[in-house]
């Protein structure tokens, strides 16, 4: 057994506890665990095969750490990334700012890297309809606005989630036969030329 | 309770050395455990994985200034950006201290003014030079805002007259201050430890925290704005800090600036060893395989060694989160020890997911991610091929052993260091101390012990202490330290003769207690 070949990197990107390792712990591994809330140190690493029509495609996902300590480093994680699931909290406003932030970055340093809006814990917002303080249509221009594509997801529930990455291995596979000749992906093993840092930062 | 106190060295006593001839087979079947560093029960066949601590004062003392040469020095570490840049994200953090951060077992919800807080054993507060509030072990920072400005306040007042504020001592209680610019650590404890040693927890405390945000970075937010509020960076980290000092409460490692091991036939072990040492690749410096909190064994770049206070924030770092059970973790981690300024970055995952097996690999390159991947990959397809994997499991099965073992009736508990190996090795813990309460209990005797040996002006080289509910001995020499737990009803002349029989067995199972192979690449 060798480390698995991963043909589109996917990033998650959102402020801390929006759900984004639960997003992952949702889709790779069928559950949600309860329990007190474990912050991601760093980032952690899953790879995982997607059936699209009758092809395979490995996603490596990259779920990383929302706390402010790593963002220094956040572009290890996001650089060559074909796919961002750029999370926020449906009851939390203050992370769709951050949700913000971070398409900001994207665009400034990623430009091939496709834009996934997810609102998360929508478990939440629809048991209770007081508690939602991101508003979907406010989001849906927003997505249209900068041609990302929206979801909500419940990774409690799991509603949407299979939905989600679904769509993001679709959308890589037919942006990759696009580009490439069949068969060929991107290996993330490969050395990148080096990058200056600080030209997302201006 | 009396206590009876040697100051003369033992060595007299006990005549003949081990000779310098160290080949296994001789080791094994020396009559008299070797008191001078180096042929003591546990020491390492060659040089010594850790940088060598040589003393409980070396810890103490400062030595930020001579921070070892290294390779993981990292250049974006003076981009933390500035104030300006990050207006969005301070209104952020300003809300979110209701929802995150909340982090498992922590008491934070705890009243401040209530006579429970009052009541734990010891607080740890840090602050920032302006007085800011960073981490309370108990209650929140932002109710004890007041009162860590009143600390700080103190600090400078007494700074004011080119005086240091080292330590009050009011009824019942001491206040240790531990000035490390840019930050302020208070430690307030009702315990019987001296200054000192709440000093080396509160210096502790600081280099969990560098080893989040390097000393570079952390400076270099202070030198921006001086009341900034480093809470932000650290959010989500408190539970490090929580662990640790649980830690320092409880794990005789600490203490004692050692690490245990995973007993293990040495066959296996060396087979483990090679399988580290094998998948190597050119940004790789430390290769640490645990169980649990016990080292099965350490691979490093040659010339390169590792403190064991960064080994133990790096055991902290795995032992306190959940968050590398699944998938493989990447995370940049500053060895404090090793050098402040730089993060190295570090590869954690598990052999299996449901294992205790947790790989640690150490890397300088913070883009080499997939290269320390195969390297993983590639110990575990060695393991399992060999039949060291069944070793493995079997040992992992069994981590301790009971002091019956060996077989001196008197004797309850012992943990015995290695010095040149900075190894230790200690029992399960017997029944009369296996509550929280207990345990705890037994560690500040250790401690105690500890102290008088390590005394900055008047060390003993042993003590024998009867209480009434335990006897202690304690012996250092310059081979190793011995801290004995014996019941109640022993003599001292039992304890002495205990300690041979025990030296004995320490050296009859070496082999399996310690690392005496250490690798390197
Ligand atoms: N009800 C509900 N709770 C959720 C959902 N997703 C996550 N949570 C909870 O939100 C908290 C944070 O979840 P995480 O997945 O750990 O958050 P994160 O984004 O990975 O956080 P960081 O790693 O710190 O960046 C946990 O207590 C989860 O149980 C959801 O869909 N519904
Ligand atoms: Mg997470």
């Amino acid at each position: 057994m060798t480390a698995m070949r991963v043909d589109a990197k996917v990033v998650m990107l959102g402020k801390e506890s929006v759900g984004k390792t639960s997003l992952v712990e949702r889709y790779v591994h069928r559950r949600f665990l309860v329990g007190p809330y474990q912050n991601t140190i760093g980032a952690a690493f899953v790879a995982k095969q997607i059936h699209v029509g009758d092809k395979v495609v490995t996603l490596g996902i990259w779920d990383t750490a929302g706390s402010e300590r790593y963002e220094a480093m956040s572009r290890i994680y996001y650089r060559g990334a074909r796919a961002a699931i750029v999370c926020y909290d449906l009851t939390d406003s203050s992370s769709f700012q951050r949700a913000k932030f971070w398409v900001k970055e994207l665009q400034n340093c990623e430009e091939h890297c496709k834009i996934y809006l997810c609102g998360t814990k929508s478990d939440l917002a629809e048991a209770d309809r007081s508690i939602r303080q991101v508003d979907y249509h406010d989001v849906q221009d927003f997505a249209d606005e900068i041609g990302a594509q929206h979801f909500e997801t419940s990774s409690k529930t799991g509603n949407n989630v299979d939905e989600l990455f679904q769509k993001v291995a679709e959308d890589f596979s037919s942006s990759a036969f696009e580009l490439m000749p069949e068969g060929t992906g991107v290996d993330l093993g490969q050395k990148k030329d080096s990058y200056i840092y600080s030209c997302c930062h201006n | 309770m009396a206590a009876d106190v040697h100051n003369k060295a033992w060595e007299s006593q006990n005549g003949s050395l081990v000779p310098g001839a160290r080949l296994r087979h001789e080791r094994s079947d020396s009559p008299t455990p070797g008191l001078v560093e180096g042929t003591e029960p546990g020491a390492g066949q060659e040089s010594a994985m850790f940088v060598h601590a040589r003393s409980f004062e070396d810890l103490t003392a400062d030595s930020d200034g001579q921070a070892e040469v290294n390779s993981g020095k990292e250049s974006d570490l003076g981009q933390v950006k500035d104030e300006e840049g990050r207006v969005v994200q301070h209104i952020e953090t300003e809300d979110q201290q209701t929802g995150t951060s909340q982090g498992g077992a922590r008491a934070k919800e705890e009243d401040v003014t209530s006579e429970e807080w009052r009541a734990h054993k010891k607080h740890v507060f840090v602050l920032s030079e302006a007085g800011k509030p960073i981490y309370t072990r108990y209650g929140t920072e932002e109710a004890l805002s007041s009162t860590m400005g009143v600390m700080m306040a103190l600090v400078s007042f007494v700074e004011a007259e080119k005086n240091i504020i080292r330590s009050i001592q009011g009824d019942g209680y001491r206040v240790v201050f531990l000035r490390k610019s840019p930050l302020v650590l208070v430690g307030v404890s009702r315990t019987s430890q001296s200054d000192r040693e709440l000093t080396r927890e509160l210096l502790y405390v600081y280099y969990q925290i560098v080893s989040l945000l390097t000393l570079t970075q952390l400076n270099h937010v202070f030198q921006h704005k001086q009341n900034y509020d480093l809470r932000r960076l650290l959010a989500g980290s408190e539970h490090l800090t929580d662990n640790l000092l649980r830690l320092l409460d409880r794990d005789p490692g600490l203490l004692l600036s050692a690490v245990t091991c995973l007993p293990l036939a040495s066959s296996a072990r060396d087979v483990v060893s090679s399988a580290l040492q094998a998948a190597k690749t050119k940004s790789l410096v430390f290769s640490i395989l645990m169980a649990g909190s016990r080292l099965v064994t350490l691979v490093r770049k040659k010339d390169q060694s590792l403190h064991h206070m960064d080994l133990h924030l790096l055991f902290n770092l795995v032992g306190s989160s959940s968050s590398f059970r699944e998938g493989e973790g990447w995370t940049p981690i500053c060895l404090p020890k090793f050098n402040t300024a730089g993060f190295f970055h570090a590869h954690i995952s598990y052999l299996q997911s449901a294992s205790d097996l947790c790989l640690i690999l150490v890397s300088t390159d913070r883009e080499d991610f997939f290269n320390l991947s195969e390297c993983k990959h590639r110990i575990v397809e060695r393991l399992r091929r060999r039949s060291a994997w069944q070793a493995l499991q079997e040992a992992l099965r069994c981590p301790s052993y009971p002091v019956s073992q060996v077989a001196i009736p008197e004797l309850r508990h012992f943990v015995y260091k290695s010095k040149s190996s900075g190894l230790y090795t200690s029992p399960e813990l017997p029944v009369p101390y296996q509550t929280d309460e207990e345990q705890e209990r037994l560690m500040v005797l250790y401690q105690y012990l500890h102290s008088c040996l390590h005394h900055p002006t008047r060390p003993l080289c042993s003590i024998y202490r009867c209480g009434e509910t335990e006897n202690l001995f304690a012996w250092v020499t310059s081979g190793f330290e011995l801290y004995l737990c014996f019941s109640p009803l022993g003599t001292k002349s039992v304890a002495v003769s205990a300690v041979n029989k025990l030296l004995k067995w320490i050296r009859k199972e070496e082999e399996r207690l310690f690392i005496l192979n250490p690798l390197t690449y």
